[in-house]
C-alpha cells in the first residue's frame, strides 16, 4: 500500500558506510513517497467529495405560483383549511408532471382576503395542524402554538411564526385563489427563501 | 505531546504495528519488479473510494439505474470523472492482475512455503473478475445488459443445477428489479466484503513468508525489459500517427513522449558501460519504507496517469437504456472476456453438449492448471512447464482477443451497431434536455415516443422490405432487394420532381419494380413530357402541400405555387385522376394535402382507401386496417402512434433543442 505514513517515522535511522549521502537519499526517498502517496490518493478522493459537495452549491427550485381553491369553497367563518400542493418538479433526474410538494392553510378573513401559511413548522420543519380557532395552530413534534393570524403562540419554541405565503391579489378579486408556494429555513428568525 | 501517543500507543500496539508494516527487509534491495502487488492494491483501493461515492448517487432498479448513471456523468459536478476513474481502473486492474500473476510465476514465488498465498491470490482474481462482471450491468445500458444475459444464460448451461443458478442470479425467471438489486449488492458488498478478507490473509501470509528474492538485476535484464517497453510504446506511437484524425490531438503527443522518455532510459543504459551480466547494483538488502515505498509510489502514480489518460482520451460510455426488445447488434462481452466470448464461436463447441464443454468445462480445466501450478512447480522442470503453460495462456488470450477485436473491426453489422447506439445516446441526451428531464416511467419512454429513433426502427422493421431510404434499411444497414420507391426526402420539392421526370418514375429509384410503371400515370408522364422547368413549377406547388421539416417558400413566392397548380389543373390535366386543392377526387391518389402529415398517416394507414390507390394497390399493406368486401375490417399490423411516428420521422419532423 502506498498510502502516507505517519511523520514521525521518517526518523528512522538505518545503517550506512556514508551517512550524510544515505541521509539525503532516504530524505528525499521519504519525501517523494509521501507526496506522490498523497497526491495519487487524493485524486479519487478529491474527485468524490467534489460530487457530495456538489448539492450545496445548487440554487432551489424557488417559489412556484399554483391555483389552490375558488374562494368561494373557503370556510365562510374564518376558520383555516388544508391544501395539498401539486406541482411539477425535478427530483434529481426524474421530472415529475405532478408531485406533491407541500401543503398551505388557507383562511378567509373579515375583509374579504385571504392569508396562506406553509403548514411547515419553522421550527424544526414538522407538519403543523390546525386545533381550534380559540387555540390557533399546533406543532405536534415540540409543542409550539401559532395563533391564527400565524404568530407565535404560548408556548411557542419555534424561533418565528409561520411562514405566510403570498397571495395574488388580482386573481383572488376574480374569486381564484392563486398562491406562490415556497418553502423557507427553519431553525432561524429571519424568513429565508430556500 | 509525547506522552499522549505513548498513552495510544500503550492502549493499542499502533507504534509496533506501523513498525513492523513498515520496518520489513527487502533482499536485494528494493526492485521495480515487486511494485505489482502494490499497483493492484493501490488500484483496490481507488475502486472503493470511488465506488463508495457513486454509491451515493446510483439507484439499483430498471426505471431509475440507466437514469441515475445518466445524471452521475452528466450532471453532478464531477461525476464524469468520477465515474471515469471508477470504470477505466477497473480495466487497468485486470492488466494489474495479470502482472502479478505472470511475476509472480516467472519469480516461482508460489513455491513452498508459499501454496496458500499463491491459491488466495487465484481466488481473489476470481473475486476481482466477478466484481467486474457484476458492475459491467449496473448502468443497465444496452451494452451492459445484453452482455449479462449471455453471462448468465452460460451459468444456466451448468449440468442439472443450471436452471436455478440462472433464476437466483437474476433474481427470477426474466431481468429486472431484482437483477439489479442482485447484482448491485454483489459488487457493492459480499464481493468486496470477501475481497478485503482475502487480501487481509494474502498479505499477512505475504508477510509471513517475505517477499521471493527474485534474480539480481543485470544490466542486460535491465535492457531487455526497457526495449520490450519500447517496442510496445513505438507500437502505440505508430498507431497513434496512424489514426491521428480519429484520435483526441494531445494523446499522440503523450504516448509518443512516452516512447521518447523510455529511448533515452534506454541510451543511458547503454552508456553506462558495464559488462553485460554484471549486476546494475551491488546487492545490498533494502527496507520497505522507504526504498520500496518509492517504487510502489512512483508506480501508483503511474497507474493513476494512465486511468487519467484514458478517462479523458476515451471518455466513459453510456449506451441507451437497456432494451429487451431491441436487438443490440454490438453486444460484447468487456475485452477481458473477449476471448471466451470468441472460443465459443468455434465449431468445435457448437450444439449444446459443445456450449457446455467451452463455457464450463475449458475454462474449468485452465482454473485448475492454475490453481496446480505451486504443485508442479516445486522442482525446476516443473517450475519451466508452469511458465510454457501461463506464457501458452496468455499467448492463447491475447490471440483470441485479438481474433474477436479483428472480426469486430470487419463486421459491417457491428460497426453499425455501435453507430446506432451512439447515436442513439446522444439523441437520448438531447431529448432529456428539451424535456427538461427524465419522466418517471424512466428514460426508454423518451427514445420510445420520439419519431426521429423509433420512427426509423419501425421503418426499418415495417416498411424498409419494400421501400428502402436512400439505399439503406432506415437505420443505417444495407436496404434488402427494394421494390418500391425509395422514401429518403420523401414529400421535399427535390422528392417530388424526382418523381415527375418519366425516366426517374419508372426507375428503381421510384415505381420501376411496381406495377405502376406500366400504369396510367406513367404513360402520361411519357405523354406530357415535362420541360424541367415545368416539373420546379408543380413540384414547387406540391411541396407547398406537403410542408414537410425545412419548407420555406420558393422565391417566386406564393404566385409560383400559383402557378404550378394552374398548370396541373390545365396544361397537364392532373385533375383528370386527382383530386387537388379540395377538388374533386379522381381515380388517381388525391393530392389535396399531398405527402402533408396527415395525407401520409391516412395513406399508410389504408392505401386501398378510395382517396388513394383503392384497387390498383400494389400489394402495400393497410397498416391501420381495412375494410374487406365483406364490410368488415381487417386490422392492421400498426398502431395509429406507430405510424405517426413513422410519418414524423419521413417528415423529420422531431423535436429539436433549438426549438
Amino acid at each position: 500500500m502506498t498510502a502516507e505514513k505517519p511523520e514521525e517515522n521518517q526518523a528512522a535511522k538505518t545503517p550506512s558506510d556514508q551517512p550524510d549521502e544515505t541521509a539525503r537519499r532516504e530524505f528525499i526517498a521519504k519525501a517523494v513517497s509521501v507526496f506522490a502517496g498523497g497526491a495519487i490518493v487524493s485524486v479519487p478522493i478529491g474527485v468524490g467529495v467534489a460530487t457530495l459537495l456538489g448539492p450545496a452549491f445548487k440554487e432551489g427550485q424557488g417559489g412556484i405560483k399554483i391555483r389552490l381553491a375558488a374562494l368561494e369553497d373557503l370556510p365562510g367563518d374564518g376558520s383555516p383549511k388544508l391544501y395539498q400542493v401539486v406541482a411539477e418538479r425535478k427530483d434529481a433526474w426524474t421530472k415529475y408532471p405532478q408531485k406533491p410538494i407541500g401543503s398551505v392553510f388557507l383562511q378567509k378573513l373579515e375583509d374579504g382576503g385571504v392569508i396562506a401559511f406553509n403548514s411547515s413548522c419553522p421550527h424544526a420543519g414538522c407538519s403543523v395542524g390546525f386545533k381550534s380557532k380559540e387555540v390557533g395552530y399546533y406543532c405536534p413534534c415540540h409543542e409550539s402554538i401559532f395563533l391564527l393570524d400565524g404568530s407565535r403562540g404560548d408556548p411557542c419554541v419555534s424561533p418565528r411564526g409561520l411562514d405566510s405565503l403570498e397571495v395574488d391579489k388580482e386573481r383572488l378579486n376574480g374569486g381564484e385563489v392563486w398562491v406562490t408556494f415556497q418553502n423557507f429555513a427553519a431553525g432561524i428568525e429571519e424568513k429565508k427563501a430556500i | 505531546m509525547k506522552r499522549f501517543l505513548d498513552w495510544i500507543d500503550d492502549r493499542t500496539g499502533i507504534a509496533k504495528l506501523t513498525r513492523e508494516a513498515l520496518f520489513e527487509s527487502v533482499p536485494g534491495g528494493a526492485r521495480w519488479r515487486y511494485v505489482w502487488g502494490s499497483t493492484l492494491s493501490f488500484a483496490i483501493m481507488v475502486q472503493f473510494i470511488t465506488g463508495i461515492f457513486l454509491w451515493m448517487a446510483y439507484s439499483p432498479s430498471a426505471t431509475t439505474a440507466w437514469e441515475s448513471v445518466y445524471y452521475i456523468q452528466n450532471e453532478m459536478s464531477y461525476g464524469w470523472l468520477l465515474r471515469g476513474i471508477h470504470h477505466w481502473t477497473a480495466q487497468i486492474m485486470v492488466v494489474l492482475l495479470l502482472l502479478h500473476l505472470v511475476q509472480v510465476v516467472i519469480d516461482s514465488a508460489y513455491r513452498a512455503p508459499r501454496e496458500f498465498n499463491f491459491w488466495f491470490g487465484v481466488i481473489l482474481l476470481f473475486i476481482t473478475l466477478a466484481i467486474s462482471l457484476t458492475g459491467y450491468l449496473l448502468p443497465w445500458d444496452q451494452k451492459g445488459f445484453w452482455a449479462t444475459k449471455v453471462a448468465t444464460n452460460l451459468a444456466g448451461i451448468v449440468p442439472f443445477i443450471g436452471d436455478d443458478i440462472q433464476k437466483v442470479i437474476i433474481g427470477g425467471s426474466d431481468y429486472g428489479h431484482h437483477t439489479l438489486t442482485r447484482f448491485f449488492a454483489l459488487h457493492a458488498g459480499v464481493l468486496p466484503g470477501a475481497l478485503v478478507a482475502l487480501i487481509v490473509v494474502h498479505i499477512y501470509l505475504f508477510r509471513r513468508h517475505g517477499i521471493t528474492e527474485a534474480k539480481p538485476a543485470t544490466r542486460a535484464g535491465a535492457l531487455y525489459y526497457w526495449s520490450l517497453l519500447g517496442v510496445v510504446f513505438g507500437t502505440l506511437t505508430a498507431l497513434a500517427f496512424a489514426f491521428e484524425e480519429n484520435t483526441k490531438q494531445w494523446v499522440p503527443k503523450i504516448v509518443c513522449g512516452a516512447f521518447i522518455a523510455i529511448l533515452v532510459r534506454i541510451g543511458f543504459l547503454i552508456r553506462s558501460g558495464k559488462d553485460d551480466d554484471s549486476p546494475t547494483r551491488p546487492k545490498r538488502d533494502g527496507m520497505f519504507w522507504p526504498d520500496q515505498i518509492l517504487k510502489d509510489a512512483i508506480a501508483c502514480a503511474a497507474v493513476m496517469g494512465a486511468v487519467l489518460f484514458f478517462v479523458f482520451w476515451k471518455g466513459t460510455e453510456l449506451t441507451p437504456p437497456a432494451d429487451p426488445s431491441q436487438p443490440y447488434n454490438a453486444a460484447r462481452p468487456d475485452w477481458y472476456f473477449m476471448s471466451l466470448f470468441q472460443m465459443l464461436k468455434f465449431s468445435a463447441f457448437e450444439g449444446a453438449f459443445g456450449l457446455l464443454i467451452g463455457a464450463i468445462f475449458v475454462p474449468s480445466i485452465l482454473v485448475t492448471a492454475i490453481f496446480i501450478m505451486p504443485l508442479i512447480g516445486q522442482s525446476k522442470k516443473g517450475h519451466w512447464i508452469n511458465v510454457v503453460m501461463l506464457y501458452s495462456l496468455i499467448g492463447g488470450f491475447v490471440i483470441l482477443t485479438a481474433m474477436g477485436f479483428n472480426h469486430d473491426a470487419n463486421d459491417e453489422e457491428y460497426k453499425q451497431g455501435v453507430l446506432n447506439a451512439h447515436a442513439e445516446a446522444e439523441r437520448l441526451n438531447e431529448l432529456i434536455d428539451i424535456n427538461g428531464g427524465i419522466p418517471p416511467e424512466g428514460a426508454l419512454t423518451l427514445l420510445y415516443n420520439d419519431p426521429k429513433i423509433r420512427g426509423a426502427r419501425l421503418y426499418a422493421a415495417n416498411c424498409a422490405s419494400c421501400h428502402p431510404f436512400g439505399g439503406t434499411d432506415g437505420l443505417g444497414g444495407k436496404a434488402k432487394d427494394p421494390s418500391a420507391p425509395d422514401l429518403k426526402g420523401v414529400g421535399s420539392k427535390k422528392w417530388i420532381a424526382g418523381l415527375l421526370d418519366h425516366n426517374r418514375y419508372v426507375s428503381e429509384e421510384y415505381f420501376g419494380k411496381t406495377k405502376f410503371s406500366k400504369g396510367k400515370m406513367a404513360r402520361h408522364l411519357k405523354d406530357i413530357d415535362m420541360l424541367p422547368e415545368d416539373i420546379e413549377v408543380v413540384s414547387a406547388a406540391l411541396a407547398s402541400e406537403a410542408k414537410v421539416y425545412g419548407y420555406s417558400l420558393p422565391e417566386g413566392g406564393q404566385d409560383f405555387i400559383d402557378s404550378g397548380f394552374d398548370l396541373m389543373f390545365e396544361d397537364f390535366e392532373c385533375a383528370d385522376c386527382h383530386g387537388i386543392q379540395g377538388e374533386d377526387e379522381g381515380s388517381g391518389p388525391s393530392l389535396t394535402g399531398y405527402m402533408s402529415r396527415d395525407w401520409m398517416i391516412d395513406f399508410i394507414g389504408d392505401p386501398t382507401h378510395e382517396k388513394f390507390y383503392g384497387k390498383k394497390n400494389d400489394r402495400m399493406p393497410s397498416f391501420l386496417g381495412a375494410k374487406q368486401e365483406d364490410g368488415t375490417m381487417k386490422a392492421g399490423e400498426l398502431s395509429r402512434k406507430e405510424v405517426e411516428l413513422i410519418v414524423g420521422w419521413l417528415r423529420e419532423e422531431w423535436p429539436r433543442a433549438s426549438e
